[in-house]
C-alpha cells in the first residue's frame, strides 16, 4: 500500500482495485461494474447509431447504517445509477448486490418484494405524488400492496407515519396540491419509510426546496436515520448539502465514479482535480478571504461520445499526455479512499 | 356542486337564448322564402302579400321571434309551411333515428378505441400500435361519403351481404334484426371516423401520464404494473379524453350529413338538408335549438365528469383549483 505524503503532483503507484474496499463491515448495497447505456435512435427505421453512456462501469459500496453521498454535475449519471440500483431501470451490464443477492438478476415478483427493503425519495415534490390520490392513500398504498392490514390498521399506520415526518395527521384526507413543497416532500418521505425499509435512496430529495425548508428536511432525514436505522444513498449536485449529512462521499463525472472518500477527508484534501474544482465552487460566507477558485473551462463533453482516456482530461488543469490515452482505474489511496486519476492531488 | 350546477345552467340558458336570436336572424336573412317555394314563380305580388300575412311573415322580425319563442318554450316547434304538419311529429323520430345510428357507432368506437389506445401506450411502436396508427390515419384521411360508397359497392352490390341503404326493408319496420342488418355499413363508416380520433387521444393521453414522476413513484412502491396503469395512470389520462367525448356528444343528435345522405338514413343530417332547401324556417330552427341544447349539455356533462375524475377541480368552491 502506497502512502505518499509528498506534496506536489507526483504520479503515485497504487494498487488497482475492482471496487472500493477498505472497511471490515460488509456492504449492504454494492454496485460492481454497473453500466447503463441508452441507445440513440435515428431515421425512419430507428436504427441505433450510438449509445449515451449514462453510467459507465461504476463500482462502489454502501455500508449498513451509513449515508453515502453521491455528487456530480447534472447529467453525470447519478440518478440513473440510483434507479439501476433500485432496479427501477434495467442495467446494460454489471451487478448490484443487496445483502448478497444480485438485484439485477431478480424476477419481477422478487423485485416487488425488494421494494419493502429499498425505497426512494424523489426530487420533485410536485410531480412525484399522484394528484388524484388523497395523501392518506399515497402513504398507505405501499402497505396495501405489501402488507396484510385491515383498513383501520392502515389508517393508524398512516397517522403514525405522518406524525413521524412532522405532518399534521388530521390533513390526511386531503390532496397533494393542498400541501406546500416541503410538506409534500414529507409526504414522499412518509411514503418511502412506510414499509420500514433498510435502504433509502434520496434522489436530490431537497434540491427543489427553499434553503430554509431544505435544512428542515435534512434534519428530518437524519432523525429518521437515527430512529429507524436507515442506510441512505444521498444524491445531490452540490457538495455543501452532502457534507452536512454524509459519512462517505462519491464523486461522479460523466458516467464514471472518480473519487470515493470519507466526507471529512474529501473536504480536507480532495485527490481528484474534479473534486477539488467542485469544492472550490462552494460559496463560503467569510469576509476578506482570498480563495483560489478553480474554474473549469469548457462544457461537459457529451456522454454519447466521451473523451478518450480520462474523461476529465478535456477540462482538467493538470492533464498530461497519458491522460488522453489511458483511462485511469479506481485505485486505493489508503484509508478506504479511492480515486480514478493518474496524477492525484496530494 | 349544487351552486356550480345552478350557475352553469343559468349560463347555458343565456347561451341558448343568444343562439336562437342569432339563428333566427340568419335564417331570415337568407334569400328566398317559403312563399316563393309555395306559390311558384308566376305568382302575383298581391298573392304573395296575402300568403305572407297568413303565415305571419309580414310582422316585424322581433315580433316573429317572440311569437316563435313563446311556442317553443311550451314545447311546440310550430308547423311546416308546406303541409302544415306539426314539427314535433317530424323532428323527434328523426332525432331517434340519428341517435340509434350515431350512438351505435360512438359506443362501438369507444369500446374499441379506449382499451386499445391504453394497450398501445404500454407497448409503443409495436405491431398493434402500428396497426392502430394506420387505421387512425385512414379514418382521418378517407372522406366518409367515399368510404360509404366503397362499402356499398363491395358489400351490397357485389357480395350482396348488406342492404344498400335505408333503415328498414319495406314491410319489416320494427324488426330489430332487420334494423341491425341495415346499420352495419353506415355504423362502420361512422365508427371509423370516431375511432381515428379516440385511438390517438387515448394513446397520447396515457403516454403522457405514463411518463409522469408519480407513475415512477408508484413503481418504486412496488405497485403491480396493472395497478400502475389502471389506478394511477388511467385516472389522470381520462380528463383530456372526456373533453373530446363531451365535445362529440352533440354530433350524436346532430347527425352526419354525408353518411346519412349516402345511406338514405332518415336522420337529422338528411332532414336538415331537405328542410333547408324547402326554406322551412321552423324546422331549421327546431334542429338548431336541439343541437345547441346538446352542445351545451355535452360541455356541462364534461365539466361534471372532470370533477368526478379530478379532485382538484372543486366545483363551486372558491380558491379550489390551484396548480
Amino acid at each position: 500500500m502506497s502512502t505518499h505524503i509528498a506534496r506536489g503532483r507526483i504520479p503515485v503507484t497504487a494498487v488497482e482495485t475492482h471496487y472500493p474496499t477498505g472497511a471490515d463491515v460488509p456492504y449492504l448495497v454494492e454496485a460492481r461494474h454497473v453500466k447503463k447505456y441508452f441507445p440513440i435512435q435515428k431515421g425512419l427505421l430507428n436504427r441505433v447509431v450510438g449509445h449515451v453512456r449514462a453510467v459507465d462501469d461504476v463500482s462502489f459500496g454502501i455500508r449498513p447504517g451509513e449515508t453515502f453521498g453521491l455528487v456530480g454535475e447534472s447529467g453525470c449519471g447519478k440518478s440513473t445509477l440510483a434507479r439501476v440500483i433500485l432496479r427501477l431501470q434495467g442495467a446494460s451490464g454489471g451487478e448490484v448486490f443487496y445483502e448478497g443477492r444480485d438485484v439485477l438478476k431478480m424476477s419481477g415478483s422478487e423485485v416487488r418484494r425488494l421494494r419493502r427493503e429499498m425505497q426512494i425519495i424523489f426530487q420533485d415534490p410536485f410531480g412525484s405524488l399522484n394528484p388524484r390520490f388523497l395523501v392518506r392513500d399515497i402513504i398507505a398504498e405501499p402497505l396495501r400492496v405489501h402488507e396484510r392490514m385491515s383498513a383501520k390498521e392502515r389508517d393508524e399506520r398512516v397517522v403514525e407515519l405522518m406524525r413521524l415526518v412532522g405532518l399534521d395527521a388530521s390533513r390526511r384526507n386531503r390532496y397533494p396540491h393542498e400541501f406546500s413543497g416541503g410538506q409534500r416532500q414529507r409526504v414522499g418521505i412518509a411514503r418511502a419509510i412506510a414499509l420500514s425499509p433498510k435502504f433509502v435512496v434520496a434522489d436530490e430529495a431537497v434540491s427543489a426546496l427553499d434553503v430554509s425548508v431544505q435544512s428542515q428536511v435534512l434534519n428530518l432525514l437524519m432523525k429518521l436515520q437515527r430512529d429507524l436505522g436507515l442506510t441512505y444513498l444521498f444524491i445531490a449536485h452540490g457538495l455543501n448539502v452532502v457534507r452536512h449529512i454524509s459519512n462517505r462521499v462519491g464523486v461522479m463525472y460523466l458516467g464514471k465514479m472518480v473519487e470515493v472518500a470519507e466526507t471529512d477527508e474529501l473536504f480536507r484534501q480532495p485527490l481528484h482535480p474534479y473534486t477539488a474544482a467542485l469544492l472550490s465552487a462552494i460559496p463560503r460566507p467569510e469576509l476578506n478571504r482570498k480563495r483560489e477558485r478553480i474554474v473549469l473551462a469548457g462544457d461537459v463533453p457529451s456522454p454519447a461520445n466521451p473523451p478518450s482516456g480520462c474523461r476529465f482530461h478535456t477540462r482538467c488543469p493538470f492533464a498530461q499526455a497519458r491522460c488522453r490515452e489511458e483511462e485511469p482505474g479506481l485505485r486505493e489511496m489508503g484509508s478506504g479512499r479511492v480515486v480514478a486519476c493518474h496524477t492525484p492531488l496530494q | 356542486m349544487t351552486e356550480y350546477l345552478l350557475r352553469r345552467i343559468l349560463q347555458s340558458i343565456v347561451v341558448l337564448f343568444l343562439v336562437t336570436v342569432f339563428m333566427f336572424a340568419l335564417v331570415h336573412a337568407a334569400p328566398g322564402g317559403p312563399t316563393h317555394v309555395l306559390l311558384g314563380p308566376g305568382m302575383s305580388p298581391e298573392a304573395m302579400k296575402i300568403q305572407e300575412h297568413n303565415m305571419g311573415l309580414d310582422q316585424p322580425l322581433p315580433l316573429q321571434y317572440l311569437h316563435w319563442l313563446k311556442d317553443m318554450l311550451t314545447g311546440n316547434f310550430g308547423y311546416t309551411f308546406k303541409n302544415h304538419i306539426p314539427i314535433n311529429t317530424i323532428i323527434w323520430p328523426t332525432v331517434g333515428n340519428t341517435l340509434i345510428l350515431m350512438g351505435a357507432a360512438w359506443v362501438l368506437s369507444l369500446i374499441i378505441a379506449i382499451p386499445w389506445g391504453i394497450y398501445n401506450s404500454t407497448k409503443t411502436y409495436g405491431i398493434s400500435d402500428n396497426v392502430a396508427t394506420v387505421i387512425a390515419y385512414l379514418g382521418f384521411a378517407i372522406p366518409s361519403f367515399w368510404f360509404g360508397i366503397l362499402l356499398q359497392e363491395y358489400f351490397s352490390l357485389k357480395l350482396n351481404w348488406f342492404p344498400l341503404s335505408d333503415m328498414w326493408t319495406v314491410g319489416k319496420q320494427g324488426d330489430i334484426g332487420n334494423l341491425l342488418w341495415h346499420m352495419v355499413l353506415p355504423v362502420t363508416v361512422l365508427a371509423l371516423g370516431f375511432l381515428a380520433g379516440y385511438l390517438k387521444y387515448s394513446r397520447a393521453s396515457m403516454l403522457e401520464v405514463l411518463h409522469e414522476d408519480f407513475v415512477r413513484t408508484a413503481r418504486a412502491k412496488g405497485v403491480p404494473e396493472r395497478w400502475v396503469i389502471y389506478r394511477h395512470a388511467l385516472r389522470n389520462a381520462l380528463i383530456p379524453v372526456i373533453t373530446v367525448l363531451g365535445l362529440d356528444l352533440p354530433v350524436l343528435v346532430g347527425g352526419a350529413l354525408l353518411t346519412e345522405n349516402v345511406f338514405n338514413w332518415p336522420g337529422m343530417g338528411r332532414e336538415f338538408v331537405e328542410m333547408a332547401l324547402a326554406r322551412e324556417y321552423s324546422v331549421l330552427m327546431a334542429i338548431t335549438v336541439i343541437t345547441a341544447v346538446m352542445v351545451v349539455l355535452g360541455n356541462l356533462l364534461a365539466d361534471i365528469l372532470y370533477a368526478v375524475v379530478d379532485p382538484r377541480v372543486q366545483l363551486g368552491k372558491k380558491g379550489g383549483a390551484s396548480v
